[in-house]
């Protein structure tokens, strides 16, 4: 099976937020606490020795997403072609309603607008933009080109990559699609 | 210019962005029936810069619901906030007559008119301003620059001419080849101008170059690009880099050929440097006690930079936005030229101009006509900026206060601002209500209610830049890349009444009865300065060749000597203890030896944000919800004062208070903390800033070459409830 993903040089990010309005920006997704891309932000250390790492999380479309299956009415669902999870918003039952999507992604993926019936939403990697032949709106608004996009065998190949980073632990169960280029903490290498 | 999308029954309209960060980063603006829908960037090539989250959330400032989309006259007291609608016509009677009526009984000279410098375009800028009030008789012109006087200061003294205007006098191409880069004071991942030079420190990096970053903040630069971060106190900086000079003189790191061969005065800076003139020797010892940077560590940097021939000097302007912050940038570019890393070509006097100028008439402003150069008039600067007639935009409010009895060219009475917001980006806010407050009329051109519109008698409402057309020409301050001009393509029509500022000049022209200027519509008079600049072109460039050519030959530089001077002739003309004619290390007013610090014991900064481009972009939700106006502060400081992170704090000093939430971190040094600036003015009636509004805790005093001090203040703290 087909399986997108993205890669991320965690060195490159300098937590600009570039990519998250130019996120809300395509997939018009208002001010509020829907955010298909955040920037974590890791800070360790004493004045003055610091350790500082930025880094862009999103839904990593896991190879067994978690969020699938906990979803009652199979409003999220994995799509064969490209392994791309994505939510059916008609289908789904709201946050306040029901939540398992939530509940059950380790990465706090599910993305919920503020009030009662807001329904889930987040990032679908740009389905939109692969059909016109274009990259995710991150990758391609990222000044910093930290970021890339593509079936994740590709990525493997092209870029390397690691499974884990400051600020990400790999799930076994779920297997997020994601690679990085970790940057490493001088105080705990 | 514009092209169909091919799935999308959508126009692409290509254009650069207009905000006053500088970035000129290229926008794809996608539009559907009228309607921006969404605004793309353009992936870096060549250097150029990439939209950054301003950019990308620039649809929701095109469509605000705080647009103003109609003129607004002021009915309550100013400041209130209190406006009604009226119509183009009522308003532009209401300036036009105000207007004549203050230059009847007061002279052209009480007419002040002050707009943004170095925003990247043309027509829509200072000179359609300035054409419509030259034809009026004149009026009181600023000079100097809010971001960077002291660094122009210290250009024209040292070089005779500023050096290609970017943060930190060096190309991205430069920094891709560097194998050490000191960013002085300078933060690019956050203060971007026009070249994707957070990206050339990345790839420089990543091709072995080791970064050290030498800053009071631990800066998001310093996080992502830096090996070491070097903390320093606030106006310290020409102290520091002072004894990395006299390392250098010492160990005899120098480069002594290219000193002979180009520079002027080494002997005289020197003499300084070791103490023989003043007897007190330059030593990292010396240097330590005063900006907190331990002496080993100056030396080192010292003895790397001095070794390293790739080594880059990137110093900022922020530095330099404090008390004698000339010196700094003066000891900088001593710095550079002794260790022969300056590249003469940068201050080679070249020829750039390709003829694009906007089609106005340009009379002479008749207010400055026979008035002598200022005391401290950099000849570089040209006769009009060095004009005495002319107020230093910093002091702007203090000459309104106190006008010619203060020693200023003129008692102003009318004030036009236009394209900035300088109630809430010039120092000491409260002074400025105060000066705002004399003025018998204040005329305001803008997109948003901010600070300075409130105090407006007549609000015009200005279309941004997506909804006219304009020209940016190739300044120097982009990356060598550019093209000699780009097109801003109009992408769709102004919104509600809004008036392109074109348009605004060319109604209130024919209100004040001036004949001659042009009333043709943006789109015709950009074609026309392509067509002018295109055929000027060629012989200009053929100059141009022919000109550098000889320059590289004989280099010869607009200083007195020809050289760089190390002991500037120009300074020493200007005869004053404050601007030595050898690069110095002046102590700042307000610094931790003033008596002031038993009171207030903190040096505030007022550093860039990111999610502002000074105070635009501060309404924007999508950009609200990124980043909380804070202060800054040391864990030790605030454990201190028994606060803790996202408590509320009053931030206070003689001239004011801030009331916002603490960030309670170890990313700033202690005994410092930050402020970042351009937060909307938001009083309460006691006068008290919820908006995080910097200015309200700095001073409007300017440094003796004209910069203005936002990093020069020192302020209290105190935890209040929550
Ligand atoms: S990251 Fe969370 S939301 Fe995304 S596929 Fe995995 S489990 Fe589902
Ligand atoms: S909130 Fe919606 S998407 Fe999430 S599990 Fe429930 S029904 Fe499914
Ligand atoms: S745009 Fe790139 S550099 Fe900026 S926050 Fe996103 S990933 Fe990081």
């Amino acid at each position: 099976m087909m399986q997108y993903g993205m890669y991320i040089d965690q060195n490159r990010c300098t937590g600009c937020f570039a990519c998250v309005v130019a996120c809300k920006d395509w997939h018009d997704v208002p001010a509020g606490p829907a955010n298909w891309i955040s920037i974590k932000t890791t800070e360790k250390g004493r004045y003055p020795n610091l350790f500082v790492a930025f880094l862009p999380t999103t839904c990593y479309h896991c190879i067994t997403p978690a969020c699938v299956l906990a979803c009652p009415v199979e409003a999220v669902t994995k799509r064969a072609e490209d392994g791309i999870v994505t939510v059916d918003q008609d289908a789904c039952l709201g946050k306040t309603d029901c939540g398992q999507c939530l509940e059950a992604c380790s990465y706090d993926a599910p993305q919920f607008e503020a009030g009662e019936d807001a329904k889930m939403q987040k990032c679908d990697l740009c389905i939109d933009r692969w059909a016109e032949g274009k990259k995710p709106v991150c990758v391609m608004a990222c000044p910093m080109q930290a970021l890339d996009a593509g079936p994740l065998d590709e990525l493997k190949e092209k870029r390397g990559g690691a499974r884990e980073t400051e600020g990400f632990t790999y799930d076994e169960t779920l297997a997020p699609s994601i690679l990085y280029k970790p940057k490493k903490n001088p105080y705990n290498p | 210019m514009t092209e169909k999308h091919p799935d999308y029954k959508d126009k692409i309209v290509h254009t650069v962005c207009n905000s006053h960060c500088g970035g000129t980063c290229d926008f794809k603006v996608h539009v559907r029936e009228g309607k921006i829908i969404r605004i793309e960037s353009v992936p870096e090539e060549n250097g150029r810069p990439s939209m950054c989250l301003r950019g990308h959330a620039y649809r929701q400032r095109v469509y605000s619901p705080d647009r103003l989309l109609h003129p607004q006259k002021r009915t309550g007291p100013r400041g209130s906030g209190e406006f009604t609608r009226i119509s183009w016509d009522e308003a532009l009677d209401t300036i036009a007559d105000e207007m004549k009526r203050i230059k009847t009984v007061y002279g052209n000279a009480s007419l002040l008119h002050f707009c943004s410098m170095c925003d990247p375009h043309l027509l829509h800028h200072v000179l359609a301003f300035h054409s419509l009030l030259c034809s009026f008789g004149g009026y009181t012109a600023p000079w100097g620059y809010i971001s960077c006087e002291a660094y122009a200061f210290a250009k024209g003294v040292t070089f005779g001419k500023s050096s290609k205007l970017r943060y930190s006098g060096h190309t991205p191409e430069e920094y891709l080849e560097s194998r050490l880069i000191i960013m002085w004071g300078w933060n690019p991942a956050t203060t971007e101008m026009g070249s994707n030079m957070s990206l050339s420190l990345a790839r420089a990096r990543e091709k072995g170059a080791r970064i050290i970053a030498v800053d009071p903040r631990h800066t998001d630069s310093a996080a992502a690009f830096s090996d070491e971060w070097i903390p320093i106190k606030p106006g310290t900086d020409a102290a520091v880099m002072l004894a990395m000079v006299y390392v250098i003189i010492k160990e005899n790191l120098q480069d002594q050929h290219f000193i002979d061969r180009y520079t002027a005065g080494f002997d005289k800076f020197k003499d300084y440097v070791l103490g023989l003139e003043d007897g007190v020797a330059k030593t990292p010892q010396w240097a330590e006690a005063i900006g907190g940077v331990q002496a080993a560590t100056i030396a080192d940097l010292a003895r790397d930079y001095a070794c390293e021939k790739s080594a880059i000097l990137g110093s900022s302007f922020g530095p330099g936005r404090s008390a004698f912050g000339e010196e700094y940038h003066r000891v900088a570019a001593a710095l550079e030229a002794i260790t022969g890393k300056v590249k003469r070509e940068q201050y080679a006097p070249t020829v750039k101009d390709f003829g694009l100028l906007p089609p106005f008439p340009f009379p002479p402003n008749k207010v400055e006509e026979g008035a002598p150069p200022r005391w401290n008039a950099v000849p570089s600067r040209g006769p009009s900026v060095n004009s005495s007639a002319r107020v230093n935009v910093s002091s702007l409010t203090d000459a309104i206060l106190k006008g010619k009895a203060g020693g200023y060219p003129a008692d102003y009475k009318f004030m036009w601002l236009s394209n900035n917001n300088y109630l809430n980006q010039l120092g000491n806010i409260n002074k400025a209500i105060e000066a705002f407050n004399k003025l018998e009329f204040i005329l305001v051109t803008e997109q948003f209610m901010t600070a300075t519109a409130r105090f407006a008698d007549i609000v015009l409402p200005v279309c941004t830049f997506l909804e006219r057309w304009d020209i940016m020409p190739a300044m120097d301050v982009f990356s060598t890349k550019r093209s000699d001009f780009t097109i801003l393509n109009k992408a769709i029509e102004p919104l509600g009444e809004s008036k392109s500022q074109l348009e605004i000049c060319q109604a209130l022209a024919l209100k004040l009865g001036i004949a001659g200027y042009p009333d043709q519509t943006d789109e015709e008079l950009v074609r026309q300065m392509v067509a002018i600049a295109s055929e000027t072109k060629k012989s200009k460039s053929e100059e141009a060749s022919k000109k550098e050519a000889s320059i590289s030959q004989e280099p010869q530089l607009r200083t007195p000597s020809g050289k760089i001077e190390l002991s500037s002739g120009i300074a020493e003309k200007m005869n004053h203890p404050q601007i030595p004619a050898v690069p110095k290390y002046i102590e700042t007013w307000e610094s931790l030896n003033d008596p002031l610090a038993d009171k207030y014991p903190l040096q505030l900064i007022t550093p860039h944000f990111k999610r502002r481009a000074h105070s635009q972009f501060d309404n924007l939700p999508w950009l609200r919800e990124l980043q909380v106006q804070a202060i800054s502060i040391n864990s030790r400081d605030a454990e201190a004062r028994g606060i803790q992170a996202d408590d509320m704090v009053r931030v206070f000093n003689d001239r004011g208070e801030v009331r916002i939430p603490a960030r309670v971190t170890e990313r700033i040094m202690p005994g410092v903390v930050a402020v970042p600036q351009g937060g909307w003015y938001s009083p309460d009636e006691n006068g008290i800033d919820y908006g995080g509004s910097a200015n309200v805790l700095t001073s409007n005093v300017i440094s003796p070459g004209g910069s203005f001090v936002s990093n020069t203040a020192l302020v209290q703290i105190e935890k209040v409830g929550k």
